[in-house]
């Protein structure tokens, strides 16, 4: 089947500058003859296919025989035309066959996202972010993208049950009214341990519950966000804070571990987006220092990174501290005391001087425009020499935001002796996963089994649940009301669809209690949070009447009212013995770095496969979080990736598999949270669960030192994309210094489009095109997410990505460039080009794709009969093949999450980008029922609307006042593989990194 | 009789009339329009467009209203019927299960007559925005008792006029062709 060309002797023997895998750095014979396979070992392995059943040739012909008559005898009547069901009463609103948009809300930990919701016919398809936000300016989060896919969940608790059973909600109510009167009496207490609070609505009704319950012990925690950074900013700030980088003004940022562009926050990546997308040599750009253990996507964004123990992140923002003091006069915050601190490099840092003294020179000039970020798995005195650093600097690119109180896992270890010892009446569980997140779980679970009712609300029943009486499903937030505080803003999330099941919001069932404790409520939480709006948020003395402001306020899904709170003042008390702490004498050997996995979070999203099958942006890792290690430790160790290994460290062991990262910091192993559960048909043991790693009770839990790391001789297929689709080290991508920058915008190259034999394109009305900005790109995959969203891409499972058979049409290729201990990184989105002159085209023998006069590359799926030549004969690797059945087998509700306006493929056909035709056929005909032409930004994919940083701009070449056409022409722009003549309709624009010390981007 | 007189004389003339049979046959059960042209079926309510369209000169546009602003026209809910027919003819048997359905919330369950395959993404917006009368399609529905289906609607069809829109379209129209790419339609 595998025709392999063999290598000519001639190959070019120089490395080529950019590389992807290890083996293409070292050149091993592996690597030259994969990168001449055209599919990952195992893609055309059809053995797991059902098994060839025993029947003889005989038999198929008779089967064959009487199908052919039984179909004939079916074509004698006519085919069942279906019915039609219209609505009997037909919401105003709701035109069948046009999506309407509802503002709502997501919220993520102490996070919010005001987003908007695209409904067809009463269900939501698809997110996007609020273009009404100031902040987020239409972008949201991968992760609130992907979690419409919850709500359609088929894991979700549809009723109310107990051990014996599904419940009515009456017998709760009844049951959960006997217990909590019972405690009140008897002046027990009773838990509830909930998520973050960022609504100023549930707080307040929590409040109302404190009153009516005094004996109610209310616990917010947040598994993913830290004790570090809890702890140092309780220690600066004397109460609990989140930090919002506002980079608008940022021109020298540091990151101290702080991963600040992985999705999470968007206006952050736009901010620093928009100081890297320079037109002309010579504008002025931000600049990015990193200093971390593992590679970060915001370290693979840097322009000056150093791999760094993260141990020793704390005593390093304590000596810049210092210098700044000292050698700069930055004036030190009252109270804060660096006298014992020595200034200068701290040991056990591997930094050069000249990298160092020019940091500290570059922040001082920067001051206020400066921002130094610290990650949330660093010490506590990591984050209180940050806020110390950020207070000296005047720095104005960040806000400091109170944050309601939340709980450390100190607190949790509380809970846990007081369950184990019956101190509670009972125990209410809502949103929160402890059973799982917490690190020593079966103590928590031993422990619960001593509460005498134990609740449990959420969404999809998980270890937690499993431990409770009584089991009660909540609405998903797409079914439900809330609203959140957001600066200044207030932010509304309203239901976009009815509870799917015979479920209650969360709020509801306070509200329930409430009721049983003998006050007078609401009947229901809207009704509460109305009510509210007009007591609080709703301006005195408006002309308007509230029910019109209210509804101007769902409109927009914000308003603005008040103020913002005000930022906590810094304390510097205390600084001192933190900077005797950071600089304790530092420990060798491996030390482990635990994170919130990219894709899991804290194990919440890890039962969405859209989340679990997105390769993470660094180690392209998909459905499992391997153990991290760098190059250097690995063949000390002598292990290799895929590898498996038995981590042991404080009593437990884990095994998994092992991944080489290039950029990893020598002595550091990194693992991902949020994986390896074991409860829900995606999520159950996929990874490992790292929370048992986690050291509670210390000012830094994801910071461990004394592991064991022991290889077993064993293998696992690892379901990792980076090898995948390979560009046999071509000239991909470009990434130029300032310095290149100016020679290229000088002298530009040739233009490589070589003379075609075929006669040109022409199109006469559109030439629909796209501009990826690389320099703009930071590699989160909010694209990808977005796409698979909006084009019903399938979900395949870590076996068949092993396989090279994921389906993503559009896909993050990351290369490295440089040494492998730190070398530089450039993301580069990959779709379908849209080729003038298609290679896939020309080699399809029944004209299934083929060119349309507007440019776009067409896939037609009923024409399609799977030959793959299209996939073989395309450059850039981007037509994905639907090997095996993954869609038919889709019912309700998973099937709902379709876009109607677009083809589910079955098993057989190939498919790619469509530059999401369907959105551009709908902008046409839209401006051609208005009776104008299409202006541009009319039409955009959903790659572009999704992109956080802008990097994605689409529009019509033959306009050449769009967007798109000025952009194309930029000094950075260039054609992947234009050498090779195929006139694609994407124009790259190189990637611009801002080193800066002399020797460019690997000064060492 | 030699049998080779027993072949031509009645196995060949049989042999080749059963193809015949055969081939005329398959061809008449799988003509492309057979079982779309003339398709009439009974509908849970007997509606006449003859009336509606025909006699009392309804606007297609008045239940149909979402062939300008959508790609499919829409069947009207049972609240648009019973805009009129809360007064109207309340008693003919018609208009009791009409408002029975109505009364109980059910869909009225009408029987199909216009289906495209799957992967076509027929759109309305553009047709009856460009002026093309629903006629064009749907045939003299105004004079239709039974609504019945006159058109194969068939990829050639829909080519066949968009290569050649003048007659469907009103005069002075400035659209010269429709698109004939297959992502127009196919996606």
């Amino acid at each position: 089947m595998k025709t392999r060309i063999p290598v000519p002797a001639d190959v070019p023997t120089a490395l080529p500058r950019h590389w992807r895998t290890l083996e293409e750095r070292v050149e091993s014979p592996e690597a030259r003859r994969a990168a001449q396979d055209e599919f990952v070992p195992g893609a055309m392995d059809l053995s797991d296919l059902p098994a060839p059943s025993a029947l003889t040739r005989r038999g198929f012909l008779g089967l064959l025989g009487g199908a052919a008559a039984l179909a004939a005898s079916v074509a004698c009547d006519r085919k069942a035309e279906g019915t039609i069901v219209p609505y009997t009463r037909r919401p105003v609103e709701v035109i069948p066959g046009v999506a309407n948009y509802y503002a709502s809300a997501f919220q993520e930990g102490p996070r919010v996202y005001s987003l908007l919701v695209k409904t067809r016919e009463g269900r939501p398809i698809h997110i996007t972010g609020n273009d009404e936000h100031p902040g987020f300016k239409g972008k949201t989060s991968p992760r609130a993208v992907a979690d419409i896919l919850r709500l359609y969940d088929p894991d979700r608790l549809r009723g109310p049950r107990d051990r014996n059973g599904s419940l009515a909600w009456s017998e709760v109510d009844r049951q959960l009214q006997a217990a909590l009167s019972g405690a009140k009496s008897a002046g027990k207490p009773v838990l509830l341990l909930t998520g973050a609070v960022a609504s100023p609505s549930q707080q307040a009704l929590l409040a109302e519950l404190q009153a009516a319950l005094p004996t109610l012990e209310h616990r917010a925690w947040e598994p993913a966000l830290g004790d570090g950074a809890l702890i140092g900013a309780r220690a600066a700030f004397g109460q609990d804070a989140l930090v919002l980088p506002r980079l608008e003004q940022a021109k020298v940022i540091l990151s101290l571990a702080s991963d600040f562009l992985d999705g999470e926050d968007p206006q952050a990546m736009a901010a620093f987006a928009a100081h890297r997308r320079l037109s002309e040599p010579g504008q002025p750009m931000n600049r990015l220092w990193v200093l971390e253990g593992p590679l970060s996507l915001t370290g693979s964004n840097a322009d000056v990174r150093f791999p760094v123990r993260p141990s020793r992140l704390a005593a390093v923002a304590f000596a810049l501290a210092r210098d700044l003091h000292v050698r700069h006069g930055l004036p030190l915050p009252v109270g804060a005391d660096l006298g014992a601190v020595p200034g200068g490099v701290p040991p056990g840092v591997d930094l050069p001087a000249q990298a160092w003294n020019r940091l500290v020179d570059e922040l001082a000039s920067a001051g206020p425009e400066a921002l130094v970020l610290c990650g949330g798995s660093l010490a506590a005195e990591a984050h209180q020499a940050t806020h110390l650093l950020n207070t000296m600097l005047g720095s104005r690119a960040q806000e400091i935001r109170p944050v309601s109180p939340l709980a450390t896992l100190e607190d949790l270890e509380g809970l846990v002796q007081g369950m184990a010892g019956g101190r509670y009446a009972a125990a209410i569980f809502w949103d929160v996963n402890p059973a799982y997140a917490f690190p020593a779980a079966q103590a928590w679970k031993r422990a619960m089994d001593q509460v005498p009712l134990t609740v449990w609300i959420g969404l999809v029943e998980d270890e937690t649940a499993s431990q409770c009486h009584l089991h009660l499903p909540a609405n998903h937030w797409l079914e439900s009301w809330n609203d959140y505080g957001d600066g200044d803003l207030h932010v509304l999330q309203q239901p976009t669809i009815g509870p799917l099941y015979d479920t209650r919001q969360g709020e509801d069932l306070i509200l329930a209690l409430l009721r049983g404790l003998g006050s007078s409520v609401p009947a229901d939480y809207h009704t509460y949070l109305k009510a509210r709006w007009q007591r609080e948020v709703y301006p005195k003395g408006t002309p308007v009447p509230f029910e019109r402001y209210f509804e101007a306020a769902l409109h927009d899904g914000l308003v603005q009212a008040g103020k913002a709170p005000a930022a906590p003042a810094f304390r510097g008390t205390g600084s001192a013995e933190a900077a005797q702490r950071a600089f304790s004498a530092p420990q060798a050997g491996l030390e482990l770095f635990l994170h919130p996995g990219f894709a899991t979070h804290d194990g919440r999203y890890a039962n969405l496969g859209w989340l679990q099958e997105t390769p993470d942006p660094v180690t392209k890792m998909t459905w499992d979080n391997p153990l991290l290690l760098s190059v250097a430790d690995a063949q000390a160790l002598h292990l290799g990736d895929g590898d498996l290994v038995d981590l042991s460290l404080g009593g437990t062991t884990l095994r998994l598999p092992v991944v080489l990262q290039p950029g990893q910091a020598e002595g550091v192993a990194s693992l991902a949270l949020g994986y390896g559960r074991t409860t829900g048909s995606v999520a159950a043991h996929k990874g490992v669960n790292a929370f048992p790693l986690v050291a509670a009770g210390t000012a830094a839990p994801f910071l461990r030192e004394g592991l064991r790391i022991a290889a077993t001789g064993k293998q696992k297929t690892l379901s990792r994309t980076q090898a995948h689709h390979r560009l046999h080290g071509r000239d991909i991508v470009r990434s130029y210094t300032p310095a290149e920058y100016t020679q290229e915008a000088r002298h530009p190259g040739p233009d490589a489009d070589p003379a075609s034999l075929y006669p040109d394109q022409r199109f006469p009305d559109h030439k629909w095109g796209m501009v990826i900005d690389l320099s703009a790109c930071v590699g989160c995959a909010g694209c990808s997410l977005a796409c698979q969203s909006e084009n019903n891409i399938a979900v395949v499972g870590p076996e068949q990505v092993a396989r090279g058979r994921e389906m993503h049409w559009i896909r993050l290729d990351t290369y490295y460039e440089g040494p492998v201990d730190n070398p530089t990184v450039v993301h580069q989105p990959m779709l379908c080009q849209q080729c003038d002159d298609a290679p896939c085209e020309n080699v399809c023998p029944v004209n299934a794709t083929n060119h349309s006069p507007e440019g776009l590359n067409q896939m037609v799926y009923n024409r399609c009969v799977g030959t793959r030549y299209c996939a073989n004969n395309c450059p850039y690797k981007v037509r994905r093949f639907n090997y095996l059945e993954y869609t038919a087998d889709k019912t309700e509700p998973e099937s709902l999450v379709y876009n109607p306006e677009v083809t589910v493929r079955p098993r057989g056909v190939m498919e790619k980008c469509t530059f999401c035709v369907q959105r551009i056929e709908d902008g046409k005909i839209r401006a051609m029922s208005e009776g104008r032409p299409v202006k541009d930004g009319d039409i955009t994919p959903a790659c572009a609307a999704a992109c956080p940083a802008e990097a994605i701009v689409f529009g019509d070449l033959k306009d050449p006042h769009s967007r798109v056409s000025l952009l194309a022409k930029s000094n950075r722009g260039y054609k992947v593989l234009e050498e090779l003549g195929t006139r694609p309709a994407i124009t790259y624009l190189a990637d611009l990194k801002n080193p800066a010390l002399e020797g460019g981007r690997h000064a060492k | 009789m030699h049998p080779f007189d027993r072949a031509s004389r009645f196995v060949l003339p049989a042999g080749g009339l059963a193809v015949l049979l055969t081939v005329l046959s398959v061809g008449w059960f799988t003509q492309p329009d057979r079982f779309a042209k003339g398709y009439a079926p009974r509908q849970p309510i007997p509606f006449s467009h003859q009336l509606h369209a025909g006699v009392m000169k309804i606007q297609c546009l008045y239940c149909h209203s979402g062939a300008t602003r959508s790609r499919s026209a829409g069947v009207p809910s049972a609240e648009v019927c019973m805009g009129c027919h809360r007064v109207t003819r309340t008693d003919s048997p018609a208009i009791r299960k009409l408002t029975a359905y109505y009364d109980s919330g059910r869909p009225i369950p009408w029987k199909r007559v216009h289906t495209l395959p799957d992967h076509v993404y027929f759109d309305h917006r553009p047709h009856v925005n460009a002026g093309i009368a629903c006629q064009t399609c749907h045939g003299p529905v105004q004079e239709m008792p039974v609504l019945t289906r006159v058109m194969g609607m068939r990829m050639g069809n829909c080519l066949g006029c968009h290569r050649d829109p003048h007659a469907a379209l009103p005069k002075g129209s400035p659209i010269k062709r429709g698109p004939e790419y297959c992502s127009a339609c196919h996606r």
